[in-house]
C-alpha cells in the first residue's frame, strides 16, 4: 500500500507527495503528458528530441546539470510514445533545488541555436547507437508501419529517420514548448522524507506563479480495426534469422488490459512459461522466444519475437508459435497455471516499488491515467482474472487477420 | 514575485554512515552477513563462491556450471524447478564472473522459506542433465555470435585482451567454437571441487526477522557440504602489454567504438580513492569533462564515460564510447587532450566542488536501500576483503583531495603515452 496525498494548484498542476521517512533522499517526478504519438507526422522524433533541449539550460538558470550535481543531486530523462518523464533524486535537505530547476524549464527554455544543433547530433548518434548500428536494431522501425497505418504508434519514439531530426528548427521547439509544456499537462510527485504542508508551500512557492496554458486537446486518429494479416520480409546483415508477430490489443483502461498482459506472462514470463518450455527446451525449435505487450495508453501491440534454432526456416518456426497460441485460444488454462503468473505478477510488481524514484514515477503514470491510488489496487485487478477470461481475450487477440508478421531474413553471403 | 536567478541553499551532506552488516560465523563454516534494513517485505540472498572463470581449466566451464546448476538435481528435472521459483515469484540468479561465482534469490519475505528450500537442492545438488547443456550450448552459441557481430563488443574484447593478454584469466573471452565438445562432466567436476560450505560468503539483505535469518542458517549453515576453498593466490602469470593502437574492421559500421586504457590495480591500493575522484572529473558522471567535450560541445557520440574496472587481484582504467564513424579520429585526439589537461592544469576549485558534492549524493545514492547495501558489502567482500575502512578512506578522499594531489595522480596513471586505443569500426583511424 503506496499512501499519498495530492493537491492541484490554480495552474491546474496536479501534484502528489509520498511519505517515506526512511531515506535521507528525496525523488521528484515531473511527468508531462506529451510523447511521441503527439508528433507531426514530418518532425518525428520530436518529443525525444526536446527531451535533450530541456537540459540546455532555461530562461532564468543557464545550466540545469550544473546546480543538480552540486546539490549532490543525480537526474535523468525518458520519452515513451505517451508521456515525457523527467526525474530528479537528492538528499531531502536540497529538495528546493529541484523545485527551482524544473519550474524554470516548465517557464521556459533558454531556446539556444546551439544547444539544439549539438542535441540533433547527439540524437543521430543515438540513433545510431541505437537502431542502425546494431543486429536487429530496426526492428521496431520496420514492425511499427507495419502493425498501424494511421495511428501516431506507427513511428517509434527515436523518430521515422535521422533527417527529420536533423530538419528540426528553433521555432519549431519554441511551438512545440508552448503547446505541451505546462502546469495544466503535467503530474509533479514528490517522495521522501517531506510533508504535505512543505511540498505545498514549495509548489505554490515555485510553480504557481507559470500561468496555466491553452492547449488544444490532441484529437489522435484512431487506428481502425485490421482486416487480412500483413506480411513483410527483409534481409540484413544479421547472424540470424529472427521473427517477429504483433497483434493489436486494447488500450490501457479496457478491462481487458489486465488480462492482455497476463496472456504474455503466460506465454513468456520466466523459465516456466509455455513459449520457453515448449518451443526453445522441448521441441528444439528456438534459441530464443519473447512475448510482451507495448503497454501504451492507446491501443498497443502484443508482441512474440524469436530467434529460431539452427535450421528451422522462419516458416515453421511461425507454425510452431501459432500451436502454442492456439492452445490459449482451445483451452482454459489450469487453475495451478493462472495462480503462478498471478504469484509471479504480484512479485514483479512489488519488487519494482522498493525505491522512491519508482514509487514517484509510478505514482504520476497512474494519475495521468486517471488516478494515482490505481497503483494500489492493481494487484486486486489482476487477481480477480479467470481462465474464462485468459480465453475470451486470447480469442480476440489471437486472429490471423489482427496480425502483422515480420521474417527477418539473415542475409547468406555474409563473410 | 521571486527571484528565479539565485539558486535556492544548498546543504552538503556530511554525516554518511556505511552500515556494517552483523556477520555471523555459521557452524559449517560460512560466513553470513545481514543487511536488515526497507520497508517492503522483501528480501535477498547471495551466495558467493571462490569460483570464476580464472579458476577453470576450460573456456566457459565456470559460466555453464553456473547456468546449468538450476537445470535439473537428483530429483527434479528443470521443468519442475522452474515451475516451482515462477510459482513462488522468487527471481533466481545464477552467474560467474572473473573472480567469483554468485547465487542470487530475490524472494518476497513470506515465500523465503519455499525459496530457500528448492535453493538447497539446486545449488548442492546439481545433476547437470545432457538434454539441458545441449540446450544451453545451442542458446548460448547463438548469442554470443550476435553479440560478437556488435562493434561495441569487438572493441571490448579487443582492448582487454591487450591490457591483460589472451591468456590471462582477465583477458581472456570465449568464442562460439569454444561452446563445441563441452561435456557435463566438465561441469560436475567443476561444481564439485569449487561450489561447497567452506570458503563461501552469505549476504541476506531485505525485511528480515530472526526466522528468515534461521531459515538460511538451517539450509546452508549448518553441515559441511563441500569446499569452495581454491588456492585463492596468484594463480596466473605476468601480464604482458600487446601494440598500444589497435583496430578491428567491421565492414559498413556507421559508429566506431572506441576503447582507451590500461591496466591497473584493485580497490585496496593506496592510490585507488584518489585516482577515483580524478576519474569522476575526466568521465565519471553527466558534467564530467569528456561528456562535457565529446557529447555537449561537439555532439560526436550519445555518450562518454571513463571508469575505473576492478577485480579481486588487479584492476583496468577504461574510457569507453561509440561515435559517428566520421568523427573517430577528432575523438581520440579530444580525448588525449583531456588526459593531458588531467594531468597538466589544477582542476579549478569550482569545478571540484562540483564533483566533490556529485560524489557525496552518489554515496548516499548507493546504499538507499537494503540490496543497494548489499551490493555495497558484496564489492567489500569481493575487492576489499571486507575492510569496511576502505570506504572512510574513500569518503575522505572526496572531501580533501587537492588539485595537485589530482594532477599528480592523473600523472602517474593516466598519461595518454601508456594507454591503449582501440577502434572497432568501418575505417582504421590509426
Amino acid at each position: 500500500m503506496i499512501s499519498f496525498d495530492r493537491f492541484t494548484l490554480d495552474n491546474g498542476l496536479r501534484v502528489i507527495v509520498h511519505n517515506d521517512p526512511s531515506t535521507p533522499l528525496v525523488s521528484v517526478n515531473l511527468l508531462y503528458n506529451v510523447g511521441s504519438k503527439h508528433e507531426d507526422s514530418n518532425r518525428t522524433g520530436f518529443a525525444h528530441l526536446f527531451e535533450h533541449l530541456m537540459f540546455g539550460g532555461s530562461v532564468n538558470v543557464p545550466s540545469y546539470d550544473d546546480p543538480i550535481e552540486r546539490a549532490s543531486g543525480e537526474n535523468n530523462a525518458f520519452t515513451s510514445s505517451d508521456i515525457t518523464n523527467y526525474y530528479i533524486t537528492l538528499p531531502k535537505q536540497n529538495i528546493e533545488t529541484a523545485f527551482w530547476l524544473e519550474s524554470d524549464r516548465m517557464l521556459s527554455l533558454a531556446f539556444s541555436q546551439q544547444s539544439l544543433d549539438v542535441q540533433k547530433s547527439v540524437v543521430v548518434e543515438e540513433f545510431n547507437q541505437r537502431y542502425l548500428n546494431q543486429p536487429y536494431g530496426d526492428v521496431w522501425l520496420l514492425l511499427r508501419p507495419l502493425a498501424y497505418k494511421v495511428h501516431p504508434y506507427r513511428w517509434p519514439t527515436i523518430g521515422k529517420e535521422p533527417a527529420h531530426i536533423t530538419d528540426a528548427t528553433l521555432d519549431e521547439v519554441k511551438a512545440f514548448f508552448f503547446k505541451h509544456y505546462a502546469p495544466n499537462n503535467a503530474i509533479l510527485c514528490v517522495a521522501g522524507d517531506c510533508s504535505v504542508a512543505q511540498i505545498e508551500e514549495l509548489a505554490n512557492k515555485w510553480f504557481g506563479s507559470i500561468p496555466r496554458r491553452n492547449l488544444s486537446p490532441m484529437v489522435l486518429p484512431k487506428e481502425p480495426a485490421q482486416e487480412a494479416q500483413r506480411r513483410l520480409e527483409v534481409k540484413r546483415n544479421v547472424p540470424f534469422d529472427s521473427i517477429y508477430i504483433a497483434y493489436h490489443m486494447c488500450h490501457k483502461l479496457h478491462p481487458d488490459y489486465a488480462t492482455t498482459d497476463l496472456i504474455s506472462d503466460i506465454l513468456a514470463n520466466g523459465k516456466s512459461s509455455r513459449l520457453f518450455q515448449s518451443l526453445v527446451k522441448r521441441q528444439n525449435l528456438f534459441s530464443s522466444i519473447d512475448a510482451f505487450i507495448t503497454g501504451d495508453i492507446d491501443e498497443g501491440l502484443f508482441v512474440i519475437t524469436g530467434r529460431p534454432a539452427d535450421g528451422v526456416n522462419l516458416l515453421q518456426a511461425e507454425e510452431a508459435i501459432y500451436s502454442e497460441l492456439g492452445s490459449l485460444v482451445d483451452e482454459l488454462v489450469e487453475n495451478y497455471e493462472l495462480h503462478k503468473v498471478l504469484n509471479r505478477f504480484e512479485s514483479t510488481f512489488t519488487f519494482g516499488l522498493t525505491s522512491t524514484t519508482e514509487k514517484a514515477m509510478n505514482l504520476c503514470y497512474n494519475e495521468l491515467l486517471g488516478d494515482a491510488d490505481l497503483l494500489n489496487r492493481t494487484v486486486e485487478i489482476y487477481r480477480r482474472i479467470s481462465p474464462q477470461d485468459i480465453q475470451r481475450v486470447a480469442r480476440s487477440l489471437f486472429r490471423k487477420e489482427n496480425s502483422s508478421v515480420l521474417h527477418y531474413y539473415a542475409e547468406q553471403d555474409r563473410q | 514575485m521571486i527571484n528565479r536567478t539565485i539558486a535556492p541553499p544548498i546543504y552538503l551532506t556530511d554525516g554518511i554512515n556505511f552500515p556494517k552488516p552483523s556477520c555471523i560465523e555459521l557452524p559449517n563454516g560460512s560466513k553470513l552477513l545481514i543487511i536488515n534494513e526497507g520497508d517492503v517485505d522483501v528480501c535477498r540472498l547471495d551466495i558467493i563462491f571462490n569460483a570464476g572463470s580464472r579458476y577453470q581449466q576450460r573456456k566457459l566451464v565456470a559460466m555453464g556450471t553456473m547456468s546449468l546448476m538450476a537445470e535439473g538435481t537428483a530429483s527434479k528435472s528443470s521443468q519442475e524447478i522452474s515451475e516451482y521459483f515462477d510459482f513462488w515469484g522468487s527471481f533466481i540468479g545464477i552467474s560467474a564472473d572473473k573472480d567469483f561465482a554468485k547465487v542470487t534469490a530475490y524472494s518476497l519475505t513470506k515465500y523465503l522459506p519455499q525459496t530457500l528450500q528448492m535453493l538447497e537442492e539446486v545449488v548442492k545438488q546439481p545433476s547437470f542433465p545432457e538434454t539441458e547443456l545441449d540446450v544451453w550450448k545451442r542458446r548460448g552459441k547463438q548469442t554470443l555470435t550476435v553479440e560478437m557481430d556488435k562493434t561495441s563488443t569487438l572493441a571490448r574484447m579487443e582492448f582487454f585482451k591487450t591490457i591483460f593478454g589472451s591468456e590471462h584469466p582477465y583477458g581472456a573471452f570465449a568464442v562460439p567454437s569454444d561452446y563445441d565438445g563441452l561435456s557435463h562432466i566438465d561441469m560436475a567436476n567443476y561444481h564439485k571441487s569449487h561450489i561447497g560450505s567452506q570458503g563461501a560468503t552469505i549476504i541476506l539483505s531485505g525485511k528480515l526477522s530472526d526466522g528468515e535469518i534461521n531459515a538460511v542458517t538451517k539450509h546452508f549453515g549448518e553441515t559441511n557440504w563441500g569446499s569452495s576453498n581454491v588456492n585463492q593466490g596468484n594463480c596466473f602469470g605476468n601480464i604482458e602489454l600487446g601494440t598500444k593502437q589497435l583496430f578491428v574492421p567491421k565492414q559498413g559500421a556507421l559508429q566506431s567504438a572506441i576503447r582507451v586504457g590500461r591496466e591497473l590495480f584493485n580497490r585496496s591500493h593506496p592510490d585507488y580513492p584518489d585516482l577515483a575522484v580524478a576519474n569522476t572529473i575526466l568521465g565519471g558522471y553527466f558534467g564530467s569533462r569528456l561528456m562535457k567535450n565529446i557529447r555537449e560541445d561537439k555532439g560526436y557520440t550519445y555518450g562518454i564515460g571513463s571508469y575505473l574496472l576492478t577485480f579481486r587481484d588487479g584492476g583496468a582504467f577504461i574510457i569507453s564510447t561509440d561515435v559517428g564513424a566520421g568523427y573517430t579520429q577528432q575523438t581520440l585526439q579530444e580525448v588525449r587532450n583531456e588526459l593531458n589537461r588531467l594531468i597538466s592544469e589544477p582542476v579549478p576549485d569550482d569545478e571540484l566542488d562540483r564533483v566533490r558534492s556529485y560524489l557525496l549524493g552518489e554515496a548516499l545514492r548507493s546504499l538507499n536501500g537494503p540490496f543497494a547495501i548489499a551490493d555495497n558489502i558484496m564489492s567489500l567482500h569481493n575487492f576489499n576483503n571486507l575492510d569496511y575502512d576502505f570506504y572512510n578512506r574513500l569518503m575522505n578522499s572526496i572531501r580533501t583531495i587537492t588539485p595537485q594531489r589530482i594532477m599528480e595522480v592523473a600523472t602517474k596513471w593516466l598519461s595518454p603515452e601508456t594507454l591503449v586505443e582501440c577502434v572497432a569500426g568501418a575505417e582504421n583511424p590509426f
